[in-house]
């Protein structure tokens, strides 16, 4: 099953996921970094399974960000 | 040469715990530093904390030197509760003053009654709007832009006009002496973030400024490289030739540009400004100490120097290499292991490469700051060795105590050595 994983200590709350595809991704009033949504967190690093139909959005938004800290896998 | 009375502060660029080591080591009068997001170096590899804030205040305050905390980037509503709280920990932690753009940000500092510094970001460069931040500012980075006539100027203007920020002093002015320069007035660009999605006014600047470019013929398809210069990369800002012309506006304090470069530039560029500026009062600004301050300026991370905008230039003048033309590059050999006070014997371990006597080294470390050294001897094994080799602990004769957490670095000349030759 295709999973994002998600650096989330180095984002600099840029917006560009939230702006793109919010019913996956928003962002904190806490400290202004995105939050991966239905993720779960280990050491760190944010993981959530997602749907076949969520790959392309979410490569689109990998690659877009600016700091790189997001991976689409399978 | 009318040259004023008061000393200029040296404000020192603080990017890791090794570069304010480094700063304190050479006698900065203040650093500045950023945490977290939203400053103008979000994108560095290593990237300060807001639990970071306390001990670099701590830190400063200990050595009787001020801390400013850079928070100048682009900000949103998303950002609200992140620099509120910055601010509220720069409050607690004894940080002097915050070097803000935005007004979010401005306003923020009045209503927790913290010192505000107006950032070079919002482009300061007449009167007019001097009078208008002192209402918020104790002091005003200038324009980058600016030539040393309107400095002097608007320096004059605050003294006739008496302009006193929140504090109740005369608003201070403050000027880049040292450092990068960007292609963009006042570092507002666009680049970045049309090519890459990674704003400039983020902290997320990329630097495809600093790449060479083609020119291409849309109706051949041919393409031309452009000529012998990077079009869009400013050498950097050196005035350590004209400082006795920058001292004479006035000016409360010089900046140096590099919180995304190392402990020993921050180290050479600091000892060298502070040196200069005690120079010009106690008369020996020469051209002789003038030629040796600017070699060592050249030992280190550099795009090649120019004077900036400071004495009309209306145009950049362009570097011509896409990296560095220090004259010396560092290597890294090895980390320390303990160091032996009585007899100043600091045990090393080589991690990578070789050593011999007569090697220039160089020692960073988070507390220890920066030491340049000689190898005058090793001992391997408490016997007498002319090298080592990678894998081995070795002595050597030290003359600062060294810490597990310093990492040790060979000095090697680079092909820019021969352009920086002393007169003789």
């Amino acid at each position: 099953m295709p999973r994002i994983m998600f650096y989330r200590s180095k984002c600099i709350g840029c917006n560009i996921c939230y702006e793109t595809w919010s019913l996956r991704w928003r962002l904190s009033r806490t400290d202004g970094k995105s939050v991966l949504v239905g993720s779960t967190e280990k050491k760190g690093v944010y993981r959530i399974n997602i749907s076949e139909e969520e790959v392309e959005i979410n490569r689109h938004i990998a690659d877009a960000c600016p700091v790189k800290i997001i991976k689409v896998e399978g | 040469m009318n040259l004023q009375n008061k000393k200029i502060d040296v404000l020192a660029p603080v990017g890791s715990f090794e570069s304010l080591a480094a700063a304190i080591q050479a006698g900065a009068d203040a650093v500045y530093f950023g945490v977290e997001q939203l400053n103008m170096r979000a994108k560095a590899s290593e990237q300060l904390s807001v639990e970071d804030i306390k001990e670099i205040a701590g830190r400063c305050k200990e050595h009787n030197i001020r801390s400013y905390l850079t928070l100048n980037s682009t900000v949103y509503d998303h950002d609200k509760n992140l620099y509120r709280d910055i601010i509220a920990k720069c409050v607690e932690g004894g940080v002097d003053a915050i070097i803000a753009t935005d007004i979010a940000v401005i306003s923020e500092c009045r209503r927790q009654g913290m010192s505000v510094h107006i950032s070079t970001q919002t482009n300061v460069s007449n009167i007019d709007a001097v009078r208008f931040f002192a209402a918020y500012a104790d002091l005003i980075v200038l324009s980058r832009e600016l030539t040393l006539k309107q400095v002097a100027e608007i320096i004059r203007e605050i003294k006739e006009d008496d302009i006193r920020g929140p504090k109740g002093e005369l608003v201070k002015i403050e000027i880049f002496a040292h450092g990068a320069l960007c292609m963009a007035i006042s570092g507002k660009c666009y680049l970045s973030l049309h090519s890459n999605n990674s704003s400039a006014n983020r902290g997320a600047c990329i630097q495809n400024c600093r790449h060479q470019f083609t020119v291409s013929d849309k109706e051949n398809g041919q393409e031309m490289v452009v000529d012998n210069e990077f079009i869009m990369s400013a050498k950097d800002l050196c005035t350590i030739d004209i400082l006795d012309k920058l001292s004479e506006t006035g000016v409360d304090v010089i900046k140096i540009e590099g919180r995304g470069r190392s402990a020993d530039y921050v180290y050479t560029t600091v000892k060298c400004y502070k040196d200069a500026v005690n120079a010009i009062s106690n008369g020996t600004y020469t051209p002789e100490n003038i030629a040796v301050w600017k070699e060592k300026l050249s030992s280190v991370y550099n795009r090649g120097f120019w004077e900036g905008y400071y004495l009309g230039r209306k145009f950049g003048v362009w570097a011509d290499v896409g990296g560095s033309k220090a004259t010396q590059k560092k290597v890294y050999v090895g980390k320390g292991l303990r160091y032996y006070p009585n007899i100043k014997v600091a045990e090393f371990r080589l991690e990578s490469g070789t050593l011999k006597v007569g090697d220039e080294v160089l020692l960073i470390g988070p507390l220890t700051g920066v030491v340049y050294q000689k190898v005058s001897a090793i001992h391997v094994d408490n016997t007498p060795a002319e090298s080592v080799g990678k894998g081995k602990s070795f002595a050597i004769p030290f003359k600062k105590r060294i810490r597990p957490s310093d990492k040790l670095y060979k000095l090697i000349g680079t092909e820019y050595a021969q352009d920086y030759v002393l007169p003789e």
